[in-house]
């Protein structure tokens, strides 16, 4: 017997330790949501971007210049824009006042630096300089003064993880600004999409998309990008609309993390609901 | 513990950092070469195709963890790859596929196999045009990660010898 599986081994050993790996791969394939292999990730990337941190400051110095150029112009016109929402502003008070309704809460961010990007066709992820030690949560929104960037994913003491908008797992619930229609947005690999809307829904190229406040992700409106594109999906039924992101998520570096996460009540309540029906 | 081993795993810091720093800044419409790869392939030749194939497993499992990617995604694609560049390993075949350019034959052949499973695994669309996403996929990053080889290993070792 032990001959017999010497031999198989002799003669079949590469085979056999392929056939090994390949079955512990699907296994931990299966396993992603596990607390423990989240636990372990953390831990894993926690460690490897203190030291990925010094290594990509060292090759961004030589960025900062054409980037505080940029930064300049940008900021003359975010005076301009600034000075025009002031008054605006000031309209929306004293209407909101005039209607009794309860003013909004400003939303808390904090800045951040990408330290490592994970590029690839289909999962891009990026590696954020803060953690939970600054209350940084799975779920909470990262953007760019462009727009939305991405969604946080797996955070330690003082990394944390993003999902960007190039990463074929996030899918979110966006809306046509001007025309309140919503729809699923996805990375496909190729184009950023909102898949199957109606015909008959009245999408433009040009229409500006924002996060759906029906999101049970991102609550807010966020812009996302313009509409491109306006496809028939193979069926002839559905439309698939392309989208340009507002921020080009594979050169951005500067970022803020949105600190809110989707309300628990809210989903409870809503879950309640649901259940009772 | 032989020194290989040792050696392997020193190696990944370097690759990885670099991989996950520099890498992003050289690339075209978010394709990227795979170093990672590249270093498993060559690994492959020299030491074996169980060597291969062993390191293209633990490579792949760390790179999956510290980069946020689907845990095991990476480890099977780059398992397979580190095998399927293990049948040009060999006493007469390592200097013959180590330091000529058929090493970038081999690492675009192991960089097929690797972004078709990756891929496989990543976008289970099956509204793409198959022959689309292929190319999009698996032959544009296979091609560019060809010609990094190139720089990375052939280029250097023929100036040494020169």
């Amino acid at each position: 017997m032990f001959k017999l599986l010497s031999n198989v081994w002799n003669q079949f050993r590469e085979y056999l330790v392929l056939i090994t790996l390949v079955i512990i791969s699907l296994s931990l394939l299966t396993q992603n949501n596990n607390p423990q292999i989240q636990k372990v990730r953390a831990v894993a990337f926690g460690s490897f971007a203190t030291v990925t941190s010094l290594f990509y400051d060292l090759f961004n110095i030589t960025q900062l210049k054409n980037e505080n150029k940029v930064l300049r112009k940008l900021n003359a016109e975010m005076m301009i824009h600034l000075s025009m929402l002031r008054e605006y502003g000031i309209l929306n008070r004293e209407l909101k006042g005039m209607l009794g309704f309860k003013d909004t809460t400003s939303l808390p961010i904090i800045p951040g630096n990408i330290v490592s990007k994970s590029l690839s066709i289909t999962q891009n992820t990026i590696t954020i300089n803060v953690g939970t030690n600054e209350g940084i949560k799975p779920g909470m929104p990262v953007i760019s003064y462009r727009g939305l960037v991405g969604i946080i994913q797996t955070c330690s003491e003082n990394f944390s993880i993003a999902r960007t908008l190039k990463n074929v797992d996030l899918k979110l619930t966006v809306k046509n600004e001007t025309k309140r229609l919503n729809g699923i947005m996805k990375w496909n690999g190729e184009k950023l999409v909102i898949v199957d809307v109606p015909r008959t829904y009245d999408f433009d190229v040009g229409d500006r998309i924002v996060t759906s406040e029906i999101s049970s992700i991102i609550p807010v409106p966020i812009p996302v990008g313009i509409v491109s594109n306006i496809e028939e999906d193979k069926t002839g039924l559905l439309n698939l609309i392309q989208i340009t992101a507002f921020e080009e998520v594979l050169s951005v570096e500067n970022i803020f993390i949105l600190m809110i996460v989707e309300n628990d009540e809210k989903n409870n309540l809503e879950l309640n609901f649901y259940n009772r029906q | 513990m032989k020194l290989k081993y040792f050696i392997a795993l020193f190696v990944f810091i370097p690759v990885v950092l670099i991989q996950l720093t520099l890498i992003p800044l050289i690339s075209i419409q978010g394709v990227v070469p795979n170093l990672l790869l590249i270093t498993v392939v060559y690994f492959s030749i020299s030491n074996g195709q169980i060597f291969g194939t062993l390191t293209g497993a633990l490579y792949g499992l760390l790179f999956d963890l510290i980069s946020g990617n689907l845990v095991g995604s990476n480890m099977l694609s780059n398992t397979v790859a580190g095998f399927v560049a293990g049948y040009f390993s060999g006493e007469t075949r390592r200097d013959k596929y180590l330091y000529t350019y058929s090493f970038t034959l081999v690492v675009l052949m192991s960089a097929l196999v690797n972004a078709m499973i990756f891929s496989f695994f990543s976008v289970m669309d099956f509204n793409t045009n198959f022959f689309q996403a292929l190319f999009n996929h698996a032959l544009l990053p296979a091609i560019y990660t060809a010609i990094v080889s190139i720089l990375v290993v052939v280029v250097p070792y023929k100036r040494a010898f020169n």
